[in-house]
């Protein structure tokens, strides 16, 4: 029972609280059942019967009410969660016994379904221990075994069974899922960049410590301020709400592009957002290999499912890049305003388009603009409400990037050159443990690129102007000092340098822990195969291997059980030396021959020695049988100095 | 080489001299279900703390297995006997186990089967053990007597025949057993039956008329113990006094003699029911604490007294005719 809160207990975060309240309800009643003889639904006891039902009544209204079904991934965990809960208080029979210790079992399995961290991992260790030694205690019914004695038993079983589990992990030929259709709500609740943007949402996340994806370059780490990873691209506004341009542009063909510059390659390990962008280094000079993907007409690297689990992804990417340099068809997307918004924008760049017309020049009025009044860079903007770019112009002037991006592009827009916004991620900490790039979700960020005849789009980033730092150096300059330290922490510089060293070290290991066995699938597998010496790893080859490696264990598994180590006692490992003595002297004891008898033996050959040897049977029967008169120590004084010398 | 290897073929068989089955029962078919199911899942979620958990419990399956089957591999059957009984009366077969491995076994399930069935049915061989006994746990290298209690059968000697120990120790996954053909005997007399009196005759030329209705009571002495002489009558308190083993003497029938034989039976219906009859005057008979004696058409046991002779007197009247 206790096993089966424990694997029930990380659901509760996911689950409305009633079902945490019906379960712990459950096992309430259990427990008292069990100490205090509270009455359990039964055939007699027909009240107590009555209100089990009507529990149960209420916990599938409410199910159907949460979740308006009961097949999908939620509304099934939800309801196996209820179900296990109430079988808990009907236990009677073994039968009910084992029953519940294997959907105990199953309860853990859809736990994986939110979370597969290490933690998890170890509760599930932890879990699988207790309901072990609870069947051992149902094949127990003489109760010979304590209950740390079960714990024990089990806990050994366990680590016995690790090996043969490591085996079948990496052996056993993996199949690429999924073999039937995922509920809808499969891979929901996934946090990250969207698919939109309203101003104040980035800022949000920049709350979130989660990664988002981390990076291995394979030679060089590229300055911070070339670190833009590219993400959704945004076109259409309706004042506040910034979208993407609609498919049939998104995938009518590929874009126009060339690339210079530096190149970097590098590997993406992309955690599953649960959409289709992949975040490559802006910008992607060809497709990766896996997943299947496709550039969008805007320059976007879009996977063609869903990223729903984490994706290693090979890239290759350049820091120059011309991106439809001739023309656009979408240029009228870049240029859309909504109608009647934002006067007092419209009215400034008007004014500066009367200045000048060119383009490059509007852009520096527009960055010069935000970098000469006082505009500030904050995590943590006002609330803008109305017409939000005007106000955040002329009024607020505190922002963070996507205020900047929102309105820098309308500005553009109103002064006649093309624009638009992109999301993504800038920058990311080096994890000096192993090297890792990590990009958390607190580096989203938004820029801005204008479209110029025969440059095509170009990059430009307004917060640049405002907050050079958080470019040069990174979200974490921006951040208040000590902003992911626990409280206690942030008044210490070491502390925060320590637990800065221990998020590394923890980071490096997850991301270890990451890559090698939650990313284990099929091409893992592979490669881990042929990297440890397996020539052609298909399946014939793995269940080969497979097979030897069982028998292999088996023959272990059973030598430890079985083997049963020789142990003599001291003093008969004395007298059997004293015996080898006597055989290297050529006098060999028979093997039913008595000591008394063979030392009248013996000194039939060495009289001289007889003394001694009288001496040391003597010992050596006192102690064997029990007489404590002597100790051993004299025993083995006796027989080291003992030598078998010829007579003179 | 030869002879090497004859010597590795022997111990190899000192070895495997008992066979050990193991086969999962219905839990462990429906854990094996369960782990298909998670592994479909994890599979279909591509869940890599699926696939581990899905392994792990496989492979706890398999080291249950071993477990189990190591939790009655090693447990031998070293010795039994038992004491006779009269028909009817269930045999308390004492056995003596040992557990030879070096870990402690539990919860071994004793069964017996009265006599080893030769049916060509596997089914039928296999089945018909009644459960006797568990042994709830038996440490590394300890022994245990086991108390077997066996109905029994008719009068003669009746062999413990097979007996099979079986656990589904540790998890329940696996049921494992094993089988020992034990040629422990138990000596069973007849049901001691009949309705005549004894018969106290004239030439045992007494004056009892009716032994039973007279207690032994009538004390009348200590003598020094003799082997064979009624453990009942032993004076324990004269013991705690000097150390000396007396038994109390009693004035009932003392001296008198009983011949106890088939003639006098000779009016019963069949050989049993008068067997039946000399058994239950022999009760009586030693009770009464007379001298008394068996005469068998084959077998005569002169007169005497005390727990063995009556046991000698029980046993012929159990082996009387019997091959």
């Amino acid at each position: 029972m206790a096993g089966l809160s424990l694997g029930a207990l990380p659901h509760f975060i996911y689950q409305p609280i009633w079902v945490a309240i019906i379960f712990i309800a459950m096992i309430f009643w259990r427990i008292m059942a069990i100490r205090h003889l509270w009455p359990l639904p039964t055939k007699q006891l027909s009240a107590f019967k009555l209100i089990h039902l009507a529990i149960a009544g209420i916990a599938f209204v409410l199910l159907f009410i949460s979740y308006g079904n009961f097949i999908g991934r939620d509304a099934g965990v939800a309801l196996l969660t209820v179900m296990l809960s109430l079988k808990v208080v009907e236990i009677r029979h073994h039968r009910d016994y084992y029953i519940s210790c294997f959907l105990g079992y199953f309860l853990v399995v859809t736990n994986f379904f939110y979370s597969q961290t290490i933690p998890t991992a170890l509760l599930m260790f932890i879990v699988v221990i207790i309901m072990t030694a609870s069947l051992i205690s149902l094949n127990d019914s003489k109760k010979s075994l304590s209950n740390k004695g079960l714990i024990k038993l089990a806990s050994s079983m366990l680590l016995q069974a690790i090996p043969l589990m490591l085996l079948l992990f990496v052996l056993f030929p993996r199949i690429a899922g999924p073999l039937w259709g995922l509920p809808q709500d499969a891979h929901s609740g996934k946090s990250g960049i969207d698919d939109s943007m309203t101003l104040g949402k980035i800022s949000q996340l920049i709350l979130s410590d989660e990664i988002a994806f981390r990076v291995k370059f394979n030679d060089q780490i590229p300055a911070q301020s070339q670190l833009y990873w590219r993400g959704p691209v945004l076109w259409q506004t309706d004042g506040t709400t910034w979208t993407e341009l609609n498919k049939r542009y998104l995938m009518s063909s590929r874009p126009d592009f060339t690339t210079s510059g530096d190149e970097y390659s590098y590997t993406i390990t992309l955690e599953p957002h649960n959409k289709r962008w992949l975040f490559a280094l802006d910008f992607p000079g060809e497709l990766p290999l896996t997943p299947a993907s496709h550039y969008t007409y805007d320059g976007q690297l879009r996977s063609i499912k869903p990223i729903n689990q984490r994706q290693k992804i090979r890239l290759r990417s350049y820091t120059q890049f011309n991106l439809n340099p001739k023309q656009d068809d979408a240029i009228n997307n870049a240029l859309q305003l909504p109608d009647k918004l934002h006067p007092r924008t419209r009215q400034l760049a008007q004014t500066w388009l009367q200045q000048s017309s060119q383009p490059a020049e509007l852009i520096n009025k527009a960055l010069a603009y935000f970098n000469q009044n006082d505009f500030y860079y904050t995590l943590t903007p006002p609330v803008l409400t109305g017409d939000s770019i005007d106000r955040f112009l002329f009024e607020s002037r505190r922002g963070f990037c996507e205020h900047y991006a929102a309105s820098f592009t309308v500005l553009m827009r109103a002064a006649d050159v093309p624009a638009r916004i992109v999301t993504g991620y800038l920058g990311g900490e080096i994890n000096p443990v192993d090297g890792f790039l990590v990009v958390r979700q607190r580096d989203a960020h938004a820029w801005v690129e204008v479209w110029l005849q025969d440059q095509g789009w170009i990059r430009i980033d307004p917060t640049a102007a405002v907050s050079p730092q958080r470019i040069d150096h990174g979200i974490s300059t921006i951040m208040p000092e000590g902003f992911n330290t626990p409280l206690l922490m942030a008044n210490s510089r070491q502390l925060i340098d320590l637990w800065q060293a221990i998020r590394n070290n923890w980071d490096a290991f997850d991301n270890a822990w990451n890559q090698w066995i939650l990313a284990y699938g099929p091409e893992l597998q592979k490669e881990f195969l042929q990297k440890i010496g397996m020539t052609k790893p298909d399946w014939q080859t793995m269940a080969l291997w497979l097979a030897m490696g069982f028998v292999l264990m088996s023959l272990m598994i059973s030598f430890y059980l079985f083997y049963h180590r020789p142990h003599y006692d001291p003093v008969s490992q004395l007298y059997s030396t004293f015996c080898k003595k006597a055989a290297r002297a050529g006098c060999v004891r028979p093997k039913q021959q008595g000591p008394l008898d063979f030392a009248t033996a013996l000194k039939q050959h060495y009289p001289h020695l007889s003394q001694q040897i009288d001496h040391i049977t003597e010992l050596y029967i006192n102690l064997h049988f029990g007489k404590q008169t002597v100790s051993v120590s004299d025993l083995r004084l006796a027989i080291k100095q003992f030598k078998f010398t010829a007579s003179n | 080489m030869t002879q090497y290897l004859s010597q590795l073929y022997q111990r190899l068989n000192a070895v495997r001299r008992r066979r050990v089955f193991i086969i999962p029962t219905r839990f462990g078919f429906i854990y094996a279900g369960f782990l298909i199911l998670i592994l479909l899942g994890a599979i279909n979620y591509s869940n890599s703390l699926g696939h581990i958990l899905c392994f792990l419990l496989a492979s706890m399956g398999w080291v249950a297995m071993h477990h189990s089957y190591r939790n009655v591999a090693k447990i031998e059957l070293i010795n039994g006997y038992a004491n006779p009984v009269f028909a009817g009366q269930a045999i308390n077969f004492n056995l003596l186990f040992e557990n030879r491995c070096r870990r402690t076994s539990y919860q071994i399930e004793l069964s017996s089967k009265p006599s080893k069935s030769r049916s060509w049915n596997l089914f039928k061989r296999l089945g018909g053990f009644a459960h006797n006994v568990t042994i709830a746990q038996l440490k590394a290298g300890a022994t245990i007597t086991v108390h077997c209690p066996v109905p029994s059968l008719r009068r003669g000697y009746q062999s413990l025949g097979q007996i099979r120990i079986a656990s589904q120790f540790p998890l329940g996954l696996f049921n494992t057993w094993s089988y020992f053909t034990s040629d422990t005997k138990a000596l069973v007399y007849p049901q001691p039956l009949g309705a005549l009196a004894l018969p106290l005759s004239k030439d045992s030329g007494d004056q009892i008329t009716d032994p039973t209705q007279k207690g032994n009571d009538d004390f009348s002495g200590l003598n020094t113990y003799r082997s064979g002489d009624p453990l009942g009558s032993i004076a324990w308190k004269a013991l705690a006094r000097d150390d000396v083993l007396r038994i109390k003497q009693f004035t009932g029938y003392q001296g008198s003699q009983l011949m106890l034989s088939w003639d006098a039976v000779s009016q019963l219906a069949d050989h049993e029911a008068r067997l039946s009859q000399l058994c239950k005057w022999i009760l009586q008979a030693d009770e009464a604490g007379i001298d008394y004696g068996l005469s068998l058409p084959n077998t005569l046991v002169s007169y005497g007294y005390g727990d063995g002779h009556r046991h000698h007197c029980l046993s012929a009247l159990a082996l009387f005719d019997n091959e």
